[in-house]
């Protein structure tokens, strides 16, 4: 379940914050560093679930060449906690969204732009990490793990009735009607947890359809002006797209409605439908179930332009290391040490994930090779979803759009939250 | 913080005033004569613990409510920016109107089963030690237990069984229809929630001598006066107290949504307390901190206009 780890709002993240609503009282008291007997005590945050294993043999071999530093792996504390308490890790290696975004824009994170690996990042990534946030012109975090999600698929049934990978939107329909008419789920859809609509029908088709970077870059400078007569806006921009998602949902399960993630994972690895629009964590629970199961993932296009076939990342991992921190040098020992290209490279091939850097191996993985011309070729996006604060209860609006059908409603509410959320905080 | 803070306020205030009176009037001390030290270190520890955790992080809410801080990291004062933004969100007004009638409509619910269970189990009926032992084990599991079972009935079991006799209008989960999903909520607080009640009620009828019921099977009573002219006249206090706590916790509902509806179908089940909560992952703060003291407001007034209901009648909290 690599994906809950980056959800907006989730049972942890709540507990999470629930510990920083315990806080109250500010506690102020000095950083852990500077050990007894020479030795330098480094906390190193990750917390993404799958891999906390693989990390812990990671930290092992860098605290057996480096018998100076002694780094504790740290994967439970609640980051808002640590900043709150002046007390963040001195080095993290986190799910990268809009909520670490807000201590960039804060400017908690320290620049990184001086570091001989930030050159490393190819530049195409880097520009899509500066896309949530940034803090003057520095280079607040590098990412480590780029996700790539599109649809996914099963080969068996494609082959069983002889369809080929759609790339446009008449295709995609086209393949829909032909499993729907044989009696398969075209597409397996799972409501109940809100950010699948948003992660898979949302993203996708929005992102294949509208200039996402472009188009939130306007809204925030229109503030509390977005409405139907601004120049852009929800209903403007996204109104066709809300259509074709409509659309899509008549080749979904009949049961969305009350199915969940978990019960999504089994479907499909059952063979109850043909496609999912899921990403690699979904791939990976996928396998578990049947590891047997020939899958594959293809971006979704849903204009007639095979160019606009998309696919959605997002950085499931990426480094930073908090502002004014004593332990700096000590910590960018770390991070050169996880950001050689054979660590990072083999990170990425172990675990589903394309490696940022420059020239890196290409993806071999047949499960979501299907994704890497979208990738090499520049044709990737950040889901419109991440975009939207997670004030605004936008994967809870896309549950009742699919239920209702409303997209009129879905529009202006869209619209209006996000010109009182602008009114508000710019006051 | 909203939660306990009003818990006591309530149990504070909830000294009638003639009881209250009668009480300062047994220990007031001659003149001169100095309180005991031992029961001021007595309370020595509940008063820095209340208000260390209870007190102290209520009022740096109330301040920061003023402020656009985040959590952490740099902030101003914004004046009363969050309190008007809020009246005109609809996401936090509709949720004050969900809030509200689903604390009216499950106190009422849950205090009649409760009552009615109550009666039954007072009775000489077979099985009873059995039976209370049933009714009472909602009590001991935990809230978000609760859910994610009937959550499982509700979009699994039901409609599985509801497809098999062909019965069409319970195939979709309650769950997932944006008109119904609050029922759901509702039941499933009242199957929770009824065992508390009941003990209450039950104990209250212990109380009533049976020589009451007596002397009404000799005037001649039938079962139904005896209860509309014994049993719940005297059983008054019981229920207005009863109805006082239930709907101050409904007031707070969380856990059952969060495992039921998780606030869905759309926002139609956001209950107040998870929009504030929601401001701590947000970056929110300041906003939903605004929110929760207007929903501190909203309870002590509810609060305080239950306890005059209770004023003058024979029982106190």
């Amino acid at each position: 379940m690599s994906r809950v780890s980056s959800l907006p709002v989730t049972r942890r993240t709540l507990l999470k914050a629930g510990s920083v609503s315990a806080l109250g009282i500010g506690t102020l008291s000095a950083c852990g560093s500077g050990g007894a007997g020479g030795t330098t005590d480094l906390s190193f945050h990750q917390s993404k679930p799958e891999v906390i294993g693989y990390f812990d043999e990671l930290i092992k071999k860098f605290n057996a060449a480096h018998p100076k530093l002694d780094v504790t792996h740290d994967a439970t504390t609640s980051l808002v906690a640590g900043f709150v308490r002046e007390q963040p890790p001195d080095l993290a290696l986190e799910n990268y969204l809009l909520d670490v975004g807000n201590f960039v824009t804060r400017g908690a994170l320290s620049d990184l732009s001086d570091l001989p690996e930030a050159k490393m990042i190819d530049p195409l990534v880097r520009d899509e990490v500066r896309q949530y946030a940034s803090y003057r012109d520095e280079t607040s975090v590098l990412p480590y793990s780029v996700t790539a999600a599109g649809v996914v698929y099963n080969k068996s049934l494609f082959e069983k009735h002889q369809q080929q990978v759609p790339t446009t939107w008449d295709e995609l329909i086209g393949v829909c009607k032909v499993f729907q008419e044989a009696g398969v789920t075209p597409i397996y859809a799972t409501y109940v947890d809100t950010w699948t609509t948003s992660q898979g029908l949302f993203d996708y088709v929005g992102g294949s359809m509208v200039d996402v970077a472009a188009f939130y870059d306007q809204l925030r400078q229109e503030g509390g002006d977005v409405g139907p007569d601004s120049p852009v806006s929800f209903s403007k921009d996204f109104a066709p797209a809300v259509d074709r998602m409509l659309e899509l949902t008549k080749y979904f399960n009949e049961n969305a409605n009350s199915r969940d993630y978990g019960d999504g994972n089994v479907a499909f690895a059952k063979g109850e439908a043909a496609m999912y629009l899921q990403g690699p964590w979904a791939i990976g629970e996928i396998s578990k179930l049947d590891p047997k199961m020939q899958l594959g993932t293809f971006p979704l296009g849903a204009t007639d332009d095979p160019a606009d076939a998309k696919a959605r990342i997002n950085f499931d991992l990426a480094l930073w290391i908090p502002r004014g921190s004593s332990t700096r040098r000590q910590a960018v020992e770390l991070l050169t040490f996880l950001m050689q290209p054979d660590v990072i490279n083999k990170y990425n091939q172990d675990n589903l994930g394309f490696s940022p850097l420059k020239n890196a191996p290409k993806v071999t993985d047949p499960r979501i090779e299907g994704l890497q011309p979208a990738f090499d070729a520049g044709r990737i996006y950040q889901g419109a979803g991440t975009y939207v604060p997670p004030t605004i209860p936008l994967p809870n609006y896309l549950q009742e759009l699919v239920i209702t059908k409303n997209a009129e409603l879905f529009l202006s509410r869209m619209d209006k939250d996000w010109a009182r959320l602008a009114a508000r905080t710019s006051a | 913080m909203t939660v306990q803070t009003s818990g006591v306020t309530a149990t504070e205030a909830g000294l009638p005033k003639e009881r209250a009176v009668t009480a300062t009037g047994h220990s007031a001390l001659p003149k001169g004569q100095r309180l005991d030290r031992v029961y001021l270190w007595m309370l020595l520890p509940g008063v820095v613990l209340f208000t260390l955790f209870i007190t102290l992080p209520a009022l740096m809410g109330i301040f920061f409510s003023f402020t656009n801080y985040a959590g952490f990291g740099s902030w101003k004062f914004v004046g009363l920016t969050n309190y008007t933004a809020m009246f005109d969100d609809p996401r936090i007004l509709d949720s004050y109107g969900f809030t509200l009638q689903f604390a009216f409509v499950t106190t009422i619910l849950a205090n009649a089963v409760a009552f009615a269970l109550a009666l039954g189990l007072h009775n000489k009926i077979k099985f009873k030690a059995p039976l209370r032992t049933v009714f009472f084990i909602p009590m001991v599991i935990s809230g978000i237990v609760i859910a994610y079972v009937f959550n499982f009935l509700f979009s699994t079991s039901i409609p599985a069984i509801a497809t098999s006799l062909g019965i069409t209008s319970l195939q979709e989960s309650i769950l997932a229809n944006p008109s119904w999903a609050w029922v759901a909520i509702v039941l499933v607080s009242t199957w929770q929630s009824v065992p508390g009640a009941m003990i209450i009620y039950l104990a209250g009828l212990l109380a009533i001598s049976p020589e009451v019921y007596e002397a009404a099977s000799i005037d001649g009573a039938s079962a139904w006066r005896k209860f509309t002219k014994v049993t719940f006249p005297l059983m008054i206090g019981y229920v207005i107290i009863n109805t006082i706590l239930s709907f101050k916790n409904y007031l707070n509902v969380y856990d059952i949504i969060v495992g039921l509806t998780n606030g869905g179908p759309g926002t139609e089940t956001f209950s107040v307390a998870m929009t504030i909560f929601t401001g701590f992952t947000s970056g929110d703060y300041a906003y939903q901190m605004a929110n929760a003291v207007v929903f501190f407001i909203v309870t002590v007034v509810f609060s305080l206009a239950q306890l005059r209901l209770l004023s003058g009648r024979q029982v106190s909290l």
